[in-house]
């Protein structure tokens, strides 16, 4: 896949990527901001304009497409549905967990559970694809992928027992507080 | 230069630059209505607020001269954009094909309106000045229609806009000679004017090039300061040009380069578009009070025959510059079809043209270009909106 770039002088950048076939997506960024995408079917058909959008909205929707969107609410329980039945939830370790202070492999998740911890955040450090030997600490942040059934099984694990079986509810209130919104934001994506 | 009965001092100075901007707005938005492009009706919300209108009617009309300074300030401020967005470095990365478009666009277009300038007896400056108002298309009104048509995501987008570019460039040098040669006398008289504002705009140029960047930290880092700090300096050197007889267009040009060049390039334009806005407006409308509508009628028939000449001109020496692009035949046309619109550049010559000693320069070349850039505005707009037809009438549509 190639992108061209080319400049437009007064009006701004305009950026063709290949789609495959002969298709391109030209992205024409205004100086002003403002970004209209159109799609083109062949080098000699004009181009159809698809929508346009602001620079804000635009930036929004770009981390979306790359996939690396999601809404930091201030609570411990945020889910990101992927399609399909995967989900990734971010919990925060309470401090008795049977994770605290134990390795991701001495905790047995994967086995236990069908879950993956796919980060550990200490502090202010971001452990990606942590190694299973890695130690996770209480207050720690976990990222945890799985179906939603596994995702479940981990909660009810390690972050909080009396989730088990009540944890497909909508409206359910996990965490202290601020739970409810979490939980429905993420339901409804 | 103005027809029927004035009777300006009517209104106060404030009252006349409201009721032409208000009148030039409404005659704006009407058009647009049936898609025809502002600029040209700006000029002709002018005509109808001043002397040859509404003087000629009785009503309260306004006199050029009360606007004169506000519509140099919108000259300014258009050029100073024009340089805003120019940049060496993208000229020289676009160089090659870009100077075989823009040459065939030259030695098409300017001879043909220098050619035409002489047949209606115009003399050799006369010639001179129609050459440039035929030469250049007008970026607003194409930019604007590439936009709306979404042509902008096309190939022809690029080298209709390094066309644009190229003769943003060439114009600067022209206003710098035509400035000198308008003043009079004797091309041997023009001389000394012209090497002086050479001169100055060379060191306007040096200038904005190697001193910019130090001063760009001068020019404030509060919105507020930015405007108001930029918009001196730009005054002050076109101000300081005019008064050496060099063209204070270009000496805007060479301040929006020099800002241009430096990292505030983005927030100046943000903060200071509006104004270019409503200045520019102010300045196509002056154009239009000092139209004088009997005179416009009067050169009806040139201004036909310039736009059934330089029309095609534009279009066939467009076309060869597409296919410099590596553009196919149609979409070659296409780029020849977007040039054709003419507006605020031949305004601005048609500006300078007033100013010139000899009467049939300073009456006939204005009238001129008003009457043209009024023709060559709507019917670049439609050419371009009925480019389909077009290519099937001329055979070179896709299947």
């Amino acid at each position: 896949m190639t992108v061209y770039e080319s400049d437009l002088p007064g009006v701004g950048k305009k950026h063709e990527i290949e789609l495959g076939g002969e298709a391109r997506l030209v992205v024409v960024t205004h100086n002003t901001g403002k970004r209209e995408v159109f799609r083109r079917e062949n080098a000699d058909s004009d181009a159809e304009k698809l929508f346009e959008l602001s620079d804000g909205l635009a930036r929004t929707v770009g981390t979306v497409l790359e996939g690396a969107y999601f809404q930091p609410v201030a609570t411990e329980n945020i889910d990101t549905v992927l399609g399909g039945d995967a989900l990734i939830e971010w919990y925060e370790v309470p401090a008795d967990s049977e994770l605290a202070g134990e390795t991701i492999a001495a905790a047995d998740v994967r086995q236990r559970t069908g879950a993956s911890i796919i980060a550990v955040e200490h502090d202010d450090d971001v452990t990606p694809n942590p190694d299973p030997g890695a130690g996770v600490t209480a207050g720690d942040t976990v990222v945890v992928i799985g179906s939603r059934a596994e995702v479940d099984a981990f909660e009810a694990a390690f972050i909080d027992p009396d989730a088990a079986g009540e944890a497909t509810d909508i409206g359910d209130p996990v965490g202290p507080g601020t739970g409810d919104d979490a939980d429905d934001a993420g339901g409804g994506v | 230069m103005a027809a029927g009965s004035a009777v300006a001092g009517d209104l106060n100075g404030l009252l006349a630059l409201g009721v032409v901007v208000a009148v030039a707005a409404a005659v704006a938005a009407a058009g647009r209505r049936v898609g025809i492009p502002s600029v040209p009706l700006y000029v002709l919300g002018g005509v109808l607020a001043g002397p040859s209108v509404a003087g000629a009617l009785g009503l309260p009309a306004i006199e050029p001269g009360t606007l004169t300074t506000l519509a140099e300030v919108g000259v300014v401020l258009l050029l100073f954009f024009l340089g805003l967005e120019f940049s060496l470095d993208r000229l020289i990365a676009a160089r090659k094909r870009l100077s075989g478009a823009a040459a065939v666009d030259l030695l098409i277009n300017f001879p043909v309106g220098v050619a035409l300038g002489f047949l209606f007896g115009l003399g050799a400056l006369g010639a001179f000045l129609v050459g440039g108002i035929v030469y250049i298309s007008s970026s607003a009104v194409i930019t604007k229609s590439l936009v709306d048509l979404g042509w902008i995501a096309d190939p022809e987008a690029e080298p209709v806009l390094g066309t644009l570019v190229a003769e943003d460039l060439v114009v600067a040098v022209y206003l710098a000679l035509a400035g000198a040669l308008v003043a009079g006398g004797s091309p041997v008289d023009a001389l000394p004017r012209i090497a002086v504002a050479l001169a100055f705009l060379g060191a306007i140029a040096l200038a904005a090039q190697l001193l910019a960047p130090r001063l760009a930290p001068y020019l404030g880092t509060s919105d507020e300061d930015l405007v108001v700090r930029t918009v001196a300096v730009a005054l002050v050197v076109s101000g300081l040009a005019l008064s050496v007889g060099a063209s204070e267009a270009v000496a805007g040009f060479f301040v929006g380069v020099g800002v241009g060049a430096t990292p505030l390039h983005d927030r100046v334009a943000d903060r200071i578009a509006p104004l270019r806005d409503v200045f520019a407006v102010v300045f196509f409308a002056w154009v239009g009070l000092n139209t004088d509508v009997v005179a416009v009628a009067g050169v009806a028939v040139p201004v036909l025959v310039a736009a059934l000449v330089s029309g095609p001109a534009k279009v066939v020496s467009g076309a060869v510059g597409g296919r410099l692009y590596d553009l196919s035949p149609r979409r070659s046309l296409r780029t020849g079809l977007a040039l054709v619109p003419r507006g605020e550049f031949s305004l601005i010559i048609a500006a300078l043209a007033t100013a010139s000693p000899n009467p049939t320069v300073a009456t006939v070349v204005p009238a001129f270009a008003v009457g043209y850039v009024l023709v060559m505005a709507f019917v670049g707009t439609v050419a371009m909106s009925q480019a389909d037809r077009i290519e099937r009438f001329v055979g070179v549509a896709d299947s």
